[in-house]
């Protein structure tokens, strides 16, 4: 009698939870822990982001100071930025909103991100340490964003894949180091390793130094976060929804940051074209469309905890004078 | 969620991916009675996997001393309090052999408090921080005093600590995969193994979060996370030493104490992991209340107080310590098997013996037999044998003062 009632009492709510889960899932849900998107996400923003032409001698040294002139001229779009609330794990909403700026001088395309964030996180080596960064995506291929495309703002979705340009603070502080890859002694400075890596000292172990590049788990299977020398501030990847970021084999953007008062300024930039089939193309005259998303690591943002825009938003190339 | 089966807890419970567990399950025993924190099974990992560079607090074996030590520091008692275990119950009245060997347990598992504190993650977790991580047994051998003015005698000391041997479980329904946004983690269908794809991970630390037993961990240096990896070379006989024979993993053949065995869980009754785990029910599941279906079982260690000990194993323990104190013939003889080999036993067979001894035991007649033990490999062919009583060999005079 007794086990009777506490079979009943678990096997009976859960049974209702399961059958409720599974309409719910029929639905709306994508896949578990994921809600659909309604239908203003599939309706794009209003305000049309002008890709400026201006005419550009490309610095020697790319910084967001001498690139400063150049965006002069270029109107601002306020995108609104929110909490990240329909795929598990969600999270974020410190950041509010961001300004995107863009400009192209027929070769190279440059969007420019500001937002205020109090914390400068360019660090991601301590377990508890997230880096600040910034995303921006574009639909792949000859997309018009309408209501009845319903194409996701959010990472894209199966059959509707995204390119997504990734910028990392600690990538920049990565660049700015021998090796090109802040090691865990900056981080520790005082912390005892056994790796000595003067050939000429008494406690070299050349079986032990060359054996940290097999046995680095994520430089030994390529990852691209683990490994030195990237050359680069700015990930290109393709997602096809929630949980499909993939880093690209063929990486084509680069970027640069400035750190101010509580205000990130980055700019992400890459040529307008690309022979890469996994990468969106710009063509001058033409339109394009991003979405955005900003990482805030003091709140601890990583992944799905993130501040994102909810909707696509339009974009303009400007012809180049020629054309 | 879907609704899984989890045996340790005796019912169904939520879980975000479906049931499926493997042809086979990484396991072992962990004798706690025997273990003397000489830490060997902590540097045989440590010098095979991480020895590297980024990898100098990462302990994916330890030794902890219980009750006040832990590694990351206090990691248990900080996940208790997130699953609210005040509610930390079971209805032992019925007990199902298959279904629910325990009883039922009726509070909430780490899948569950999230659930219900809406959390929108899968699992309930906190990230240690790195100072959390210093050590392998932080707190070592500190003791804790019930009656400090009392000397402690059997069979519960008044003042006590024991070890606890740690390292991945390699979970039924790990919460380390449920966590993982990317699906970076799995678990292998031929062993149970679980393992983070370094190539899929991002360095999100979902998994640092959400394991209930801290068992994965953040690399700085490559940014994205590791943990025990079982040494599945070994596992899959690919370790010249056994000839293609499956091979117990480093922190289990270096044990000193003798205190580990390993296999894998399955449906033989004559596996010996598996009689003493599913049958005999002397070792037991470390926190099941979680919810993960760890596979690292433990004979309690008979001195501690039950209250604690049941928090830390559910309600098996008193059962488990009365047959470890007053062992049966059959008992006596699968634990002879405690590394005798370090290829995996996967059957054993008892050919009986003389009795040799007999006594009483807290008011339980206790006799002996030297019964001759046997284990075989996953060929069926003889990998060790051995009796109970072991053989005593003589030193000739002449070698006495030879090494
Ligand atoms: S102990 Fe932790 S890391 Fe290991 S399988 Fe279970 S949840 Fe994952
Ligand atoms: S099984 Fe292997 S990898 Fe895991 S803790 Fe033991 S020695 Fe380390």
């Amino acid at each position: 009698m007794k086990k009777g009632f506490s079979l009943l009492k678990y096997s009976l709510p859960l049974l209702g939870a399961a059958f409720l889960s599974a309409t719910l899932f029929a639905a709306e849900e994508t896949a578990p822990g994921v809600k659909g998107a309604s239908e203003e996400e599939f309706t794009p923003a209003k305000e049309v982001l002008t890709v400026k032409y201006v005419q550009l001698d490309k610095p020697y040294h790319m910084d967001v100071e001498s690139l400063k002139g150049a965006f002069k001229d270029a109107n601002p779009v306020k995108v609104p930025l929110q909490k990240q609330d329909k795929a598990f794990p969600n999270g974020g909403g410190s950041v509010t909103g961001a300004e995107v700026k863009a400009i192209h001088d027929g070769i190279t395309i440059y969007f420019q991100i500001t937002w205020s964030d109090p914390t400068k996180n360019a660090r991601s080596i301590a377990v508890q340490e997230f880096r600040d960064a910034v995303a921006l995506m574009f639909p792949l291929g000859a997309v018009e964003i309408t209501p009845a495309e319903h194409f996701s703002p959010r990472m894209g979705d199966r059959e509707k894949p995204t390119n997504l340009w990734h910028w990392k603070a600690d990538w920049e502080a990565d660049l700015l180091v021998k090796g090109e890859l802040e090691d865990v002694e900056v981080q520790y400075p005082n912390m005892h390793d056994d790796f000595n890596f003067n050939p000429y000292s008494a406690y070299y172990h050349r079986e032990l130094i060359t054996s940290v590049e097999v046995l680095s788990g994520g430089r030994a299977a390529n990852n691209l976060l683990s490994q030195p020398g990237r050359g680069r501030t700015v990930e290109d990847l393709n997602a096809e929804g929630f949980g499909t970021l993939t880093t690209q084999d063929h990486q084509d953007v680069n970027g640069c940051s400035h750190y101010e008062d509580g205000v990130w300024t980055v700019i992400m930039y890459r040529s307008l074209i690309t022979q890469d089939p996994h990468d969106v193309q710009f063509v001058p005259g033409g339109n394009a469309f991003y979405n955005m998303a900003v990482w805030n690591g003091g709140e601890q943002d990583r992944n799905g905890q993130k501040n994102i825009s909810t909707q696509w938003h339009p974009a303009t190339l400007e012809k180049v004078a020629w054309q | 969620m879907t609704l899984v089966h989890n045996w340790h807890l005796g019912r169904r419970m939520e879980y975000p991916y479906f049931e499926s567990r493997p042809k086979r399950q990484f396991a072992a025993i962990f004798n706690i009675n025997r273990c003397i924190a000489c830490q060997t099974c902590t540097m045989a990992c440590k010098s095979a996997w991480t020895y590297n560079k980024g990898q100098e607090h990462m302990w994916w074996n330890n030794v902890e001393t219980k009750p006040y030590g832990g590694y990351p520091q206090s990691w248990d008692v900080k996940t208790l309090k997130l699953i609210d275990n005040g509610e930390n119950t079971w209805y032992t009245d019925e007990k199902d052999e298959k279904l629910s060997p325990y009883g039922v347990y009726e509070g909430d598992t780490i899948f569950e408090a999230a659930a219900k504190k809406n959390i929108n993650q899968w699992a309930v977790g906190y990230i240690p921080e790195d100072k959390e991580w210093r050590s392998p047994n932080f707190g070592e051998d500190v003791a804790k005093s019930n009656k400090p003015d009392e000397y402690s005698s059997l069979p519960e000391h008044s003042r006590w600590f024991f070890y606890m041997q740690r390292l991945c479980n390699h979970c039924t329904y790990p919460g380390c995969l449920a966590a993982c946004p990317r699906k970076a983690i799995y678990k292998r269908k031929e062993d149970g193994i679980v393992l983070i794809d370094q190539k899929r991970c991002r360095g999100y630390r979902k998994c640092v979060e959400q394991c209930p037993y801290k068992k994965p961990m953040f690399r700085g240096l490559t940014r994205v996370s590791e943990k025990c990896i079982a040494c599945y070379p070994r596992i899959e006989g690919r370790d010249p030493l056994t000839k293609g024979r499956p091979m117990e993993t480093r922190c289990m053949a270096a044990c000193v104490g003798q205190i580990r065995l390993q296999g894998f869980l399955d449906d033989n009754p004559k596996n010996p992991v598996t009689w003493l785990i599913r049958h005999d029910k002397l070792a037991l599941p470390l926190y099941p209340q979680f919810g993960t279906e760890p596979n690292i079982y433990y004979i309690p260690p008979r001195w501690a107080p039950r209250s604690y000990l049941r928090q830390m194993f559910g309600p098996g323990v008193d059962e488990a310590i009365d047959k470890f104190m007053v062992p049966s013939r059959e008992r006596l003889a699968v634990m002879s098997l405690f590394r005798m080999a370090q290829s995996i036993i996967f059957e054993y067979k008892i050919e009986e013996g003389p009795k040799v001894f007999e006594t009483t035991i807290h008011g339980k007649k206790f006799e002996m037999y030297n019964d001759t033990v046997i284990g075989y490999g996953e060929d069926g062919q003889e990998i060790v044998r051995t009796t109970i009583e072991e053989p005593i060999h003589i030193r000739d005079p002449k070698h006495y003062n030879s090494i």
